[in-house]
């Protein structure tokens, strides 16, 4: 059960930030040194 | 059914690699570390998973990366020395065979190391790595942590997904690498952009923390008190209320101590009083040992040398009873011991030189993990003042102090566990010199240009570096 818990868990959070990753243009070419208005800096 | 999510998991990360290249990297860095293949029983354990994603995360940059800003450091010859280096010793090992058994994963741990730098070529890169390690990690960390607090936990019965003592699932090394990973987690807590830090993430973020000091309670590995109180005293380089910090601590530790365990407080006290502990005693006996092996194979005796020592250990028991102390000594004889400490199994299995390099390695990463904190903490002091220079120069001077922090912490973990080639420490490594080189290509004068922006917001002009 607390494997299941953790598994799961860490695996949906990396299934998440890997679907996000695939989504920004920035992961392969920065596309500006300074300030990425798309992306804020706090929630 | 776990077996189901796991191979439905690991097939739609590759899957999404056929989009972003990038994915494998980041599906080799989780495949290393969590094994799922171990976790499995039938579907993906038959399958060489950790070959094809290396495979195909070094294919992804060959063929569709773009690799004019891929630098090869300094660092990454240092690796590539050590890999050449054992690769020789290996071939002229004392024991040839066991050598081979660990050659088999250390080469690959090393080759990824050298790898993994060149594919580390934006923000959002270096960013996905940490996150990655530190989720990939904490499935690991989670399991454990919940399992000390229903247990009290126990050295060498607590029991992660996987019980064969390899990679990050045996109990020393975890208890070190946990702890290493604390500065990490709380980076990408405050700066990361995937998840950007809301309340959420920062409570996770402190949850996983939170896991990661108990797996040295349930582990009761004495290493990971040590590394604890390591990472406690270089945290004070980095708080900005350093009297708030030390109380805090002090209050968490007046508050914890009651509810530890007691096997865990008596073996813990065992750190002061070593001579009645045959663990600790054979410890410096294997260490006496390896400085003669060293004398006589100066250059190493190859992977697993340690297999032919000798020793005889005394260890000595006081009991006291009122005014009379009787003091039991004890002659222990044992064989094959192995070198737990990564100093001395560096040393007894590639020599000086060997141990030369990795100490090369291991401090030039210190040393440049501090350039790149005093540049971009004075940078990022003066962009909290200069108008839309925003939060983008404040992620580097925090990130270089992280990957520091936990590579001290290594470095005192390894003290007493022979964890020199761990591959979760190697990428530390690689990260490093991602961090390192791509620092110093975007703050190169000559670098006027990013990249052809592709799909460049409209409007918003290139700004000069």
């Amino acid at each position: 059960m607390i494997d299941y818990f953790a598994i799961g868990l860490t695996h949906l959070l990396m299934a998440l930030a890997a679907w996000r990753l695939v989504m920004r243009d920035d992961l392969d070419h920065e596309i500006k040194p300074d300030g990425d208005p798309k992306e804020p800096g706090g929630a | 059914m776990l077996d189901l999510a796991l191979a439905a998991f690991v097939l739609g990360f590759l899957a999404l690699g056929l989009r972003r290249p990038f994915l494998w990297v980041l599906a080799y860095l989780y495949i290393d570390i969590v094994a799922p293949q171990k976790i499995s029983y039938f579907l993906l354990a038959s399958i060489p998973l950790s070959l094809i994603a290396f495979l195909a995360a070094f294919a992804g940059w060959l063929l569709a990366d773009d690799k004019t800003d891929s630098r090869f450091t300094a660092r990454q010859g240092m690796l590539l020395a050590l890999l050449i280096y054992c690769g020789v010793t290996t071939l002229t090992a004392d024991f040839p065979v066991e050598a081979a058994d660990k050659w088999a994963w250390v080469w690959k741990a090393l080759v990824f190391a050298i790898f993994l730098p060149l594919t580390l070529r934006t923000r959002l890169r270096i960013e996905a790595a940490v996150l990655f390690m530190v989720l990939a990690a904490g499935s690991i960390v989670i399991t454990g942590a919940i399992k000390t607090l229903a247990s009290g936990g126990g050295y060498g019965s607590l029991h992660f997904f996987v019980s064969d003592n390899t990679g990050l699932y045996e109990g020393s090394i975890i208890s070190c690498v946990a702890v290493a990973v604390i500065p990490l987690v709380l980076w990408v807590a405050r700066h990361g952009t995937v998840f950007p830090p809301d309340k959420r993430v920062r409570l996770f973020g402190y949850a996983l923390v939170f896991a990661c000091l108990l797996i040295p309670v349930g582990t009761q590995a004495r290493t990971g008190l040590l590394c604890i109180g390591l990472l406690g005293v270089l945290s004070l380089r980095s708080v900005k209320n350093r009297f708030l910090y030390v109380g805090v601590i002090a209050a968490l530790g007046l508050v914890v101590v009651p509810f530890l365990p007691s096997t865990y407080t008596e073996r813990m006290s065992t750190i002061e009083n070593h001579a009645g502990d045959q663990s600790a005693s054979t410890r410096l006996a294997v260490w006496a040992w390896t400085i003669d092996y060293a004398k006589d194979h100066p250059l190493g005796g190859g992977f697993d040398s340690f297999r032919s020592n000798r020793l005889v250990i005394q260890t000595t028991d006081t009991a006291t009873a009122g005014n009379t102390s009787a003091v039991a000594v004890n002659t222990v004889e044992d064989r094959g011991r192995a070198f737990h400490s990564s100093y001395f199994e560096m040393l007894g299995e590639q020599g000086w030189p060997g141990l030369a390099l990795w100490l090369a390695l291991q401090i030039s990463g210190l040393w440049q993990m501090e350039r790149l904190r005093a540049r971009w903490g004075k940078r990022a002091l003066a962009a909290r003042g200069a108008p839309g220079a925003g939060p983008d120069a404040q992620w580097q001077a925090p990130l270089a102090t992280a990957l520091q922090q936990a590579q001290f912490v290594y470095l005192l973990g390894s003290a007493f566990v022979g964890i020199a080639y761990q591959p979760f420490i190697l990428m530390l490594i690689g990260l490093q010199c991602g961090l390192w080189s791509y620092l110093r290509r975007i703050d190169s004068p000559d670098r006027a240009v990013i990249r052809p922006p592709l799909r460049l917001t409209p409007g918003a002009e290139p700004l000069m570096p």
